[in-house]
């Protein structure tokens, strides 16, 4: 029956060609419009490690700034975005979290073997071992160091599947070596492919980076003197403190932590362990704003650092109003197009189909008209992707590749809309219709 | 006027006038509302560095090869560079300064009017040197630039001082205070100095480092993460180290920027090797960091255009719809003595009662999604002169768009009247 159904209506689409184009590309821009800017916004804002952004895994924020005036972000409750290194270093020493690491990025020359090669400069983070763990970070070849390598500090490194591909021409390079800056280096695990949506252990700038390609202890810094390419925030007097030491002891801010706690006592345990050490270094004079810990799931360090643009919301708002319009303008296309088919109906009606035969055929040829724009649309959208992919090559130093993808959840996204459009649109239309009197119709004939 | 028969129509087709009442009322409100934003992304696009954006070239030097990480052989390169680049034909200013304009950041201090204990001010600061102002096409309205010499022995000066912990007293300060010269713009000398000149005054840092405003530049814009975009403190100074390598600004002369920036490469690295040099040039960095605004605002346009095409569609289909269905009724009135202008304005008529309608509806509209846009995205209030120009807008295109329908509905002869009754 419903087969049937689809059969006349597809009759009925060809009988008027350019109405039906006009009326399938409406729905079809309508779709476009709306699909690729709920995929844009979701690219930002979706879950970057499924299953570890509700809990488990959080980031840790100390409120170390200024006592004078809060840190100058544009939420004055929040406190800075990153801790200092001393603070990282002493909550460190905490045995709550199952795991934990600071981290930062800094840059170096990399030499590869072949001296034909020119020497060159390469992003490059500091973790200790369990952030390979914490974040799931999957490997190709080896793995991450231990508790020894973070210690000693030994001088080994992980490369990204792309490093090991340029450095070694690919394959299982785990105990190979590589220079970087003025020394050797141990290759212990080569990456597989890894690239969370957005670079979700560093939200602090670049948050569309394709992830650094090298990663070594974090306990190198001092020993080879490393500075951060990240963020820096002062504030405050130097204490007289210069060079490199001074840095380490300064109040500058520019160290991400996280730390993975299970469950919610080992949570709660932490949160008072942070609260003890701020009241703690108050007896000392720091920490003289009011008591503002943050242990944030990675949802909410996501919105504090406004991960998903605020032009994005805008773009999506307008597109689904701009495909309320296209229904609501399909309604008037479909309402004349079937009235101007009333004695057909009328003939349907006196042969001895019921108002409700009529009513579902009708119903029919809108979610027929909705399913074709829908799939013209999702195509439509495929091909704007595309170009805002290629767009962001252009602008962003170091994108990753198809930031901007229609993945499952958007596809059916997409259908969902098509088929509700086609409802909603049709369902007056088919009303009206079904309710014609047959007499009137047909006495027209 | 037929204002009777129309809304007698009107009440019988409530839900075909419904639907051009919702549509023009949402059309209105999405395209006053994305107007305004690109109003305001516009604003933003035209906002001046005040620099010679067009001409400048920006070029950083990292080292590689383990001698650049003695001090002498550093200054010696770095002496070497700005003399390379200077000696390049078409160039018309050179400047070794850790300043970027257009990069989205920078670095920030903050300082307040010495001996006066109020509030801390952040401000964007950068090291320069005499060519920087020149490099940048800056104009300095007041006091003086640096000199080549001050720069040498400034740097010299505060690197012995900075070369050591520097002791304290016991407000955790240094006890020694260094006192530089310092150019400032003149939007910052306005925020330190609301009713007086700023030249010749003096400032100090959370140190208790104390600065002389020397010389007002006319005009510094530099977006900031942080609200600081035309506060500005240049101090006298060469800036290099082994890790961060050097950076160059390089200002050419009209007309000359690509041939300059073609060459830099080579120069340098022939002055000196072991290293690699990156040149961009300043229109380039300034494009990628409006790229994202640019777009959105391409974006809305486009969407706009689409919109009024669309609306314009389902206007014409309902009032052709409209005409056919009254086939009859304008025969019989033509046959009852009606003329064609009379049928047209009926039409034109009752169009713009429900488009009318639909603005006003839309005007609530409008400004409905503007709070939540305000709430949501921080996009700007919206001008009421805006939403009456939309208004004025649509009753055009409304009309507009009823008129050939109209037309063809005044060409149904008398006669129409007379069949299948």
């Amino acid at each position: 029956m419903i087969l049937h159904n689809v059969r006349i209506a597809w009759k009925s689409l060809k009988r008027n060609r350019s109405l039906s184009v006009l009326i399938v590309a409406g729905i079809a821009l309508g779709i476009a419009v709306s699909t690729t800017f709920a995929t844009v916004r979701h690219s930002f804002a979706k879950d970057p490690i499924p299953g570890k952004s509700r809990g488990g895994l959080y980031y840790v924020r100390m409120d170390s700034w200024d006592p004078a005036r809060p840190y100058p972000g544009p939420d004055a409750t929040l406190p800075p975005t990153q801790l200092t290194y001393r603070d990282m270093a002493e909550i460190m020493k905490s045995d709550i979290p199952k795991r934990q690491s600071g981290t930062f990025k800094t840059a170096l020359y990399v030499f590869p073997e072949d001296k034909t090669t020119q020497p060159f400069r390469e992003n490059i983070r500091l973790v200790y071992s369990d952030f390979f763990p914490m974040f799931d970070v999957p490997f190709r070849y080896g793995s991450g160091w231990d508790k020894k390598g973070d210690a000693g500090p030994e001088q080994v490194v992980v490369l990204s599947e792309a490093m090991n591909d340029k450095l070694f021409g690919g394959g299982n390079s785990v105990g190979k070596t590589v220079r970087i800056s003025d020394r050797d280096f141990r290759v212990v695990g080569v990456l597989a492919h890894w690239e969370p949506s957005v670079k979700v252990f560093d939200l602090t700038q670049f948050q569309i980076d394709t992830p650094e390609n090298i990663y070594m202890p974090f306990n190198l810094l001092k020993p080879m003197q490393l500075r951060t390419f990240g963020n820096s925030d002062g504030w405050g007097s130097s204490g007289g403190q210069t060079g490199f030491d001074g840095f380490l002891q300064s109040e500058t801010c520019w160290i991400q932590m996280w730390v993975e706690l299970p469950d919610a006592a080992s949570l709660a345990k932490y949160k008072d362990f942070l609260a003890a050490y701020v009241m703690e270094q108050k007896k000392h004079g720091r920490f003289q704003r009011p008591l503002n810990n943050r242990v944030s799931t990675i949802r909410e360090w996501m919105k504090d650092q406004r991960v998903v643009p605020p032009e994005t919301t805008a773009m999506l708002i307008v597109s689904l109003l701009f495909l309320a319009v296209c229904a609501v303008n399909l309604v008037g296309l479909l309402l004349g197009k079937f009235l101007a088919r009333a004695g057909e109906v009328g003939v349907r009606r006196a042969l001895g189909a019921s108002r409700a035969d009529i009513f579902l055929q009708h119903v029919v040829e809108c979610e027929l008209i909705g399913v074709v724009g829908g799939a013209i649309g999702l195509l439509l959208s495929f091909a704007a992707l595309a170009a805002l992919n290629a767009w962001l090559k252009t602008t962003v130093v170091n994108p990753r590749a198809a930031f901007f993808h229609l993945d499952v959840p958007m596809v059916l996204l997409s259908v969902g809309l098509s088929l509700a459009a086609g409802l909603a649109a049709g369902l007056y239309p088919a009303w009206r219709t079904c309710r014609l009197s047959p007499a009137v119709h047909l006495s027209l004939q | 006027m037929e204002f009777g028969p129309i809304f007698r129509s009107m009440r019988r087709n409530k839900v075909r006038y419904g639907l051009i009442v919702a549509e023009v009322a949402l059309t209105l409100a999405i395209v006053a509302n994305c107007v305004n934003m690109i109003r305001d992304y516009k604003r933003q696009l035209a906002i001046q560095s005040g620099f010679d954006d067009d001409n400048i070239i920006r070029v950083t030097s990292r080292p590689f090869a383990p001698a650049f990480k003695e001090d002498g052989y550093l200054d010696n390169s770095l002496r070497e560079d700005l003399a390379a680049l200077r000696a390049i034909p078409g160039v018309r200013a050179v400047s070794n300064t850790r300043f970027l304009p257009w990069q989205g950041g920078g670095s920030s201090m903050e300082t307040r009017v010495l001996g006066s204990k109020g509030e801390m001010l952040r401000n964007q600061v950068y090291n320069a040197d005499e060519g920087t102002l020149a490099a940048l096409g800056a104009k300095l309205i007041e006091g003086r630039n640096f000199a080549r010499e001050e720069t040498e022995s400034e740097t010299l000066r505060m690197r012995q001082i900075f070369a050591k912990p520097r002791p304290t007293g016991a407000d955790g300060t240094p006890l020694e205070k260094t006192s530089q010269d310092i150019i400032i713009s003149k939007a910052f000398g306005q925020l330190l100095f609301p009713d007086g000149k700023a030249l010749g005054k003096h400032l100090e840092d959370t140190d208790g480092d104390q600065y002389t405003i020397v010389g007002v530049i006319d005009r510094f814009y530099n977006p900031y993460g942080w609200p600081i975009h035309e506060y500005v403190m240049f101090f006298p100074s060469y800036s290099r180290n082994f890790l961060g390598g050097a950076g160059y600004l390089v200002r050419a002369e009209p007309g000359k920027r690509a041939a300059v920036q073609a060459s830099i490469e080579k120069a340098l690295i022939k002055a000196n090797a072991g290293r690699t040099v990156q040149v961009q040039e300043l229109t380039q960095i300034k494009e990628r960091f409006q790229s994202r605004t640019s777009l959105v605002a391409t974006i809305l346009s486009t969407l706009i255009v689409l919109l009024l095409f669309i609306t314009s569609l389902g206007i014409v289909g309902l009032t052709v719809f409209s005409v056919n269905e009254r086939t009859r009724q304008i025969g019989t009135r033509r046959a009852l003595g009606a003329q064609r202008a009379d049928i047209i304005r009926y039409f034109l008529l009752e169009n713009w009662i429900v488009t009318t309608l639909g603005l006003a509806l839309g005007i609530v509209l409008a400004f409905a999604l503007n709070v939540t846009l305000v709430a949501r995205v921080s996009s700007p209030k919206m001008e009421p002169s805006l939403v009456a120009a939309g208004v004025f807008l649509l009753w055009i295109a409304g009309l507009a768009a009823t008129f050939l329908p109209a037309l063809k509905g005044a060409k149904v002869a008398p006669a129409v009247a007379t069949r299948n009754v």
